[in-house]
């Protein structure tokens, strides 16, 4: 019996654990955050392997009790005694910089991938799931609990976020080093 | 209206995920069925097993007979939020030894490590001194750093660790109150 349940989950499950976990990525940025969040996930989903095998669209079900998790870890987090003052990050001079590329640099996925750790983490979920996962705005707004005007204006603020993150890397100069005592004043996007 | 996001989207779907480690997802499906009748389980911050079974500790001064407890894992990957309130109350010249997970995402040859103890707080054996600073290489994992600290006087208190490397700084405020 647990050997059957055991397989059956396997078989239901297997094929939206690499979708599962990218999402997990794209929310948390760090490969090992992603596997425990995905396995958390899991561990939750397998108990409820009766209504898995009700369900037609099991990946957006699966991906909407990983995001309470993740919620959930977040706000963990946020009560922990340690609190995170500044990630200062000094980028070293580049010798090709270029100022008629920058249109273009603005769009290159590294520079994407540069910023997307600096969106608030709901930024990055919404961004996730809506632009890169392609799930509609109604669906967005079913997985993470909030209604479909919260999820618009969420998705918009997300866009224009990204938008100014990419803005900031192309109209500043990078200085080869900074004082240091602007370490605290870190930049959230709050 | 015209959809112009269409560009950035574009970059967002090639932005490269990397690959889960090897065996992953059978390992995850194979973990979630063998706790069938457990309870979910107890979310450990990365790292910690990793730092049980192959700990880098840097003994910042000699604990001696301090109670060591480890109080907080910190992975440096994670972005905390805003300060908050000073949650960790020690008696007035009580000391204890708080353990920090510094997670790297790769080794760290010659990363420079600040230490600053404010307020109410003192690092044990350092009680004269607000800075401490050492080179130090990371292993890329979970490395854990004791601090012993002493509550000099009452009042709030923090240490402070800073992580330098190659350019790139990160830091950590742990705050103490300390009672009267």
């Amino acid at each position: 019996m647990a050997g059957s349940a055991a397989e059956d989950f396997d078989l239901l499950m297997r094929g939206h654990v690499p979708a599962l976990y990218r999402a997990a990525y794209r929310w948390t940025g760090d490969v090992h955050q992603a596997e425990d969040l995905v396995q958390e996930a899991l561990t939750k989903l397998f108990p409820q392997l009766a209504q898995l095998r009700q369900i037609e669209q099991i990946r957006p079900w699966a991906t909407r009790v990983m995001y309470r998790i993740f919620v959930d870890n977040l706000r963990r987090m946020r009560r922990s005694p340690v609190s995170y003052i500044g990630d200062e990050e000094i980028d070293a001079e580049d010798p090709t910089w270029d100022p008629e590329a920058l249109a273009e640099q603005a769009l290159d996925r590294d520079r994407i991938a540069a910023v997307w750790p600096r969106l608030q983490e709901q930024h990055r979920v919404v961004l996730s799931l809506h632009e890169i996962e392609g799930y509609s705005l109604e669906e967005v707004a079913a997985m993470v609990e909030v209604p479909l005007g919260t999820a618009k204006s969420r998705l918009n603020r997300a866009r224009n976020r990204l938008r100014e993150l990419l803005t900031e890397g192309t109209k500043t100069i990078p200085e080869p080093c900074r004082s240091s005592g602007s370490l605290v004043s870190n930049e959230r996007g709050r | 209206m015209v959809d112009d996001f269409e560009k950035l989207r574009e970059g967002l779907r090639a932005m490269p995920v990397p690959e889960p480690r090897s065996g992953f997802v059978d390992r995850a499906l194979a973990q979630a069925t063998a706790s069938a009748v457990a309870v979910a389980p107890r979310r450990e911050p990365r790292g910690l097993r990793a730092v049980l079974a192959r700990p880098l500790i840097w003994g910042a001064a000699a604990a001696g007979a301090l109670a060591a407890s480890l109080v907080w894992f910190i992975v440096m990957a994670v972005r905390f939020d805003v300060p908050t309130e000073p949650s960790l109350q020690l008696a007035l010249h009580e000391s204890r030894e708080i353990s920090l997970v510094i997670d790297s995402e790769r080794a760290l040859e010659g990363a420079t490590i600040r230490l600053y103890a404010t307020g109410s707080i003192a690092l044990v054996g350092y009680e004269d001194q607000a800075e401490i600073t050492w080179m130090a290489s990371l292993n890329q994992g979970a490395n854990l750093l004791s601090l012993p600290v002493v509550a000099r006087e009452a009042g709030n208190g923090s240490i402070v660790a800073e992580i330098e490397h190659e350019g790139k700084t990160r830091r950590v405020n742990v705050l103490m109150q300390v009672r009267g």
